[in-house]
């Protein structure tokens, strides 16, 4: 059964719509974006070619030739549904609704890209400079997106509260020297590092996230050395020490549960910068590498052809409503943990 | 309070005493530091003679055609931008290479220049010159009229002052220091108004000039000593062209302002160029603000090359409502060598199976319909658009998937793996795949390289982009250790060279220009033959052969040229009625080179028709549209 107390905070969390439904609508979202092959696709869903059904999304590549077409790429399976349409043979081909993948030109020869939206080319948000379709770009941009928000917040919580957690509880010159290490590492600027790195090597989405977790771990510590600090001159920590408890079992088992409500809280807003420091990268041209569908990237297109000006809408768009969304989230969530509402001093 | 004052004034007075004892230093040549440079070491084997040689056969130039307009006004302020303000306004030494550095070296004119229209040798500060009979010297007899802007005159020890300028270490400028001495064996003066310079090589004499004839540096204007670079890093030189240095605001900009009674403006191929008073050049830091300026009509002009601004951006009203002129201007001059460069010296690419399957895998014709829009074509040899050196019997190969499928299939490819990139499983069992690495450094070229990897799939290659800062990927392909380059030289001059881009000399070494690390013997001796012959026709014969080689060898790809210029321009900027030349690299160049040849400064701007278009502005009054293409030198 749940804690009485977290069911309290879960349903404070729910009595405030803005966050909650930010919440829901994000977590479909998210939901959307992991079956985004399923969606939005070059990828025929289902064809069925002489009574045998394939099934392309998933599988590898099937070359023209198995569907009586004269080449050995990859079946273009929008030529083919109108080919079957045509010969209507009793073939068919059920495309996704979005009939393009992020990284396929449509490119025409009687008119130039960016094309703008059109329900009857399928590209309902236009296509980018390159004949790219934007849907398809901001849905797979937005996955990589929140895959490496998620990844960055993983990688630099766990840092920093060990270290939080480890310089709080022991105090003292422990402490006190990793202060001043934080305090100079804080110093170096992260920017210039990124760019250094990205004119030597071509930053991938690995390389980009060990850097900004080297960079940015620290965050968490000062809020982490806090809440133990605190926790650890509570009754409850000396009890389990006297019971015989070591220090891994105290930080672990009693301090750690008990510091969660800062943890919770910081979440969004991390996930929050880490999206936007990623759009802000690639915008910059120091993200991930072309053609990586990416929010900045898309953005920084769409700041040169403003004349085109479906592209810098759309992608203003998704970047201002997913990070309002968290930061509605966040503030939910921060409202939901509020100590103040919960915390009974006797 | 008082203490910290005492102090501060102490300081004062010793920064002022340092100043003072540092500007009277010049007078007392014992601790000043500077010095004279050494006379012209010649080697042994080379020489000019010590007297004039009495059968010299002089030559002038004064019967092609003139080729700017009388109908030219003097007068008014051009204005211009630039991406980024100079490091300094040096000619040489130290971050002088900045694209403004060509601004001011286009002011520095040489003894000959080029004739725009017939590509012959045309006076400028020499009214004639004469071939020496070693087959690689040539004197000058300069025009006694001819003065630097400050008022000097010009002088043949200006001319050997050059020579040992760019000789001398104090530039610390090392390419020049080389060329200076590699390439230019001696020099002479004979006459104050009379001069002989000696190159390293033989060279048919119309292409002499264009290697040998150096420019004279002011001998009265440099002090050389070993704070040269600092001394002179904001002091720009005295000019011998018709613009000079004005007001400088560092950061913000630079003017450039026309010499009061210019020596040059009764010249024959000068009268009637160089028009405006001044021209500006203001710091824009990006091209989309500059646009916007250019739309406000704060900046006159604007090139439209790229075929977004001209089909999309420059369909603003001010074009629709004829205030801005829109102009596409074909040209004949060399194209540069812009290609993708196959690294021989990986294990892979030095098969030419492979080399030949990529050639036939990139679908540059597909980049040019849809992406350039039909306007930039495909270039058909490393060097092209030098006139009869042109090997014009080779035809570029084309996307075709059918030969590319053959030729990777004869390498071993002959699978494909899951995601339909071709494999080839080695002898030891281990898998190969069909996949290169594609280094590039211009942000701009990423859409044309997306629809060529696209493209290559369709063969079973698979390319992968690799985007650097434009120094990292130049800097790794000179280290050799790109697979595919992407990237283009620029082309100038008569002839095509090879030896750089070829010879075994350079390949394999790291800091050379033979990205192909191509090496092969017969070529090298063609190569090394084509550079020491002073005959024309052989040189033309031996190109056509070289030219041949290096589209069988299939080490390089060549991608588009774009034989034309395209500006936009106020309507109050005016062009003379036949617009350029056929050398011409834009129409609204304020300054004289046009590459080699002498071709720019032809336009002039109208002041009153600066006042008329603008009050139609005003009143929303709209004007004929105009939009001209010029295809008169269209190949």
């Amino acid at each position: 059964m749940l804690d009485p107390q977290t069911v309290k905070q879960w349903k404070r969390f729910r009595s405030i719509k803005r966050g909650y439904w930010s919440a829901i609508v994000l977590l479909v979202l998210l939901g959307i974006s992991m079956i985004a092959e399923l969606l939005v696709n070059n990828r025929a869903l289902i064809v069925s070619y002489e009574g045998k059904w394939h099934f392309p999304t998933y599988a590898g590549v099937i070359p023209g030739s198995v569907f009586g077409l004269d080449y050995d790429y990859e079946t273009n399976y929008r030529d083919l549904q109108q080919k079957f349409k045509e010969e209507s043979e009793g073939n068919w081909v059920l495309m996704p609704l979005v009939p393009y993948n992020a990284f396929e030109n449509d490119l025409r020869t009687d008119k130039f890209p960016p094309y703008p939206p059109s329900l009857e080319s399928k590209h309902y948000l236009g296509t980018d400079s390159t004949g790219r379709d934007i849907v398809a770009r901001l849905l797979y941009g937005f996955r990589i997106a929140m895959g490496f928000a998620l990844v960055l917040l993983v990688c630099s919580y766990a840092a920093g509260i060990l270290v939080g957690c480890a310089m709080g509880y022991w105090g003292g010159i422990f402490d006190l020297l990793f202060q001043r290490l934080i305090e100079i590492w804080n110093t170096v600027p992260f920017l210039y590092v990124i760019m250094i790195v990205a004119s030597v090597v071509v930053p991938s989405f690995w390389t980009l996230v060990t850097v900004m977790v080297i960079f940015g771990w620290t965050t968490m510590t000062w809020n982490m050395r806090t809440s133990t600090y605190k926790e650890k001159a509570r009754e409850y920590v000396n009890a389990a020490r006297a019971l015989g408890a070591g220090n891994s079992r105290v930080i672990g088992i009693h301090i750690l549960p008990n510091t969660i409500s800062v943890i919770v809280t910081f979440i969004p807003f991390s996930i929050a910068s880490g999206v936007a420091s990623l759009t802000a990268l690639d915008y910059l041209g120091f993200g991930l590498p072309p053609p990586t569908p990416s929010w900045g990237e898309l953005l920084s297109q769409g700041t040169d052809h403003l004349e085109s000006g479906w592209i810098v809408i759309s992608v203003l768009v998704a970047i201002v409503s997913v990070l309002l969304m968290v930061t509605y989230i966040g503030e939910a969530i921060r409202e939901a943990f509020d100590p103040k509402k919960f915390t009974y001093y006797e | 309070m008082s203490q910290q004052k005492t102090l501060f004034r102490s300081l004062l007075l010793f920064v002022a005493f340092g100043y003072v004892t540092g500007c009277s230093n010049p007078d007392n040549p014992d601790d000043s530091g500077y010095v004279d440079l050494p006379p012209i070491q010649v080697r042994e084997g080379d020489g000019l003679p010590l007297e004039l040689p009495p059968d010299l056969v002089w030559v002038t130039n004064d019967e092609d055609p003139e080729f700017a307009s009388p109908d030219a006004i003097r007068g008014g302020m051009f204005r211009t931008w630039m991406l980024s303000f100079p490091l300094t306004l040096r000619l040489v030494g130290p971050d002088s290479n900045g694209a403004f550095a060509g601004v001011m070296r286009a002011n520095q004119f040489g003894p000959i220049s080029y004739h725009p229209q017939t590509g012959r040798p045309i006076p400028v500060l020499a009214t004639h010159w004469a071939f020496g009979l070693d087959g690689r010297s040539i004197f000058y007899r300069i025009n006694p009229k001819a003065k630097w802007s400050d008022g000097f005159p010009v002088t043949a020890d200006d001319f050997v002052f050059s020579v040992q300028f760019h000789r001398s270490e104090q530039i610390v400028g090392p390419w020049y220091n080389n060329y200076y001495t590699e390439r230019i064996r001696d020099v002479r003066k004979y006459d104050s108004h009379i001069y002989g310079i000696q190159g390293a090589d033989a060279k048919p004499p119309e292409e002499m000039h264009a290697n040998y004839a150096i420019g004279p540096r002011p001998k009265h204007f440099h002090k050389m000593s070993d704070r040269w670079v600092e001394e002179y890093n904001w002091k720009p030189d005295p000019t011998t062209g018709p613009y000079h240095v004005g007001k400088v605001v560092k950061g913000k900009y630079v003017d450039l302002v026309r010499t009061e009674n210019w020596w040059g403006d009764d010249l024959r191929y000068m009268r009637n160029r160089f028009n405006p008073q001044t021209i500006r050049y203001r710091v824009i830091r990006d091209q989309n603000t500059a646009w916007q300026h250019f739309l406000k009509g704060e900046i006159d002009t604007f090139s439209l090359t790229i075929p977004e601004y001209w089909h999309d951006k420059a369909q603003h009203e001010v074009f629709r409502d004829g205030y801005v002129a829109k102009y596409w201007f074909y040209n004949q001059l060399p194209q540069p060598s812009t290609g993708i460069s196959l690294n021989t010296a990986d294990p892979l690419l030095s098969d030419i199976n492979i080399r030949l399957g990529i050639a036939h895998s990139i679908n540059l014709q597909r980049v040019i319909d849809t992406i350039l829009r039909g306007d930039y074509e495909r270039l058909e040899t490393f060097n092209l658009g030098f006139g009869e050196y042109d090997n014009t019997s080779i035809q570029p190969r084309k996307f075709d998937i059918k030969k590319a499928n053959e030729y990777f299939e004869a390498a071993g490819f002959d699978k494909r793996d899951s995601s339909g990139i071709r494999i080839r499983t080695n002898e030891d069992g281990s898998v190969r795949r069909l996949s290169f690495r594609v280094t590039y450094g211009r942000p701009l070229h990423t859409p044309r390289l997306v629809v060529i990897q696209e493209e290559a799939k369709k063969t079973g290659l698979e390319l992968q982009l690799q985007l650097l800062d434009s120094a990292a990927s130049f800097k790794q392909m000179r280290e050799k250790k790109h697979q595919l380059a992407w990237m283009g030289w620029a082309s100038s001059g008569i002839a095509p060279t090879y030896w750089e881009f070829f010879h075994s000399v350079n390949a394999n070494v790291t800091q050379s220009n033979n990205l192909t690390n191509h090496a092969n013997p017969a070529m090298d001796e063609l190569i090394m033959q084509y550079r020491h012959s002073g005959d024309r026709r052989e040189r033309v014969a031996l190109a056509h052969l070289l030219e041949q080689m290096v589209h069988d060898a299939a080490v390089v790809i060549p991608r588009t040229k774009v034989p034309f210029t395209r500006e936009a321009a106020w309507r109050w900027v005016e062009l003379p009625e036949w617009r350029g030349t056929r050398h011409s690299n834009a129409l609204f160049n304020s300054q004289a080179p046009s590459q080699m040849y002498s071709g720019g400064g032809l336009f002039w701007i109208n002041e009153e028709k600066k006042k008329e278009v603008l009050n139609a502005k005003k009143e929303g009054r709209r004007l004929d549209e105009i939009v001209v293409i010029d295809e008169t030198y269209r190949n």
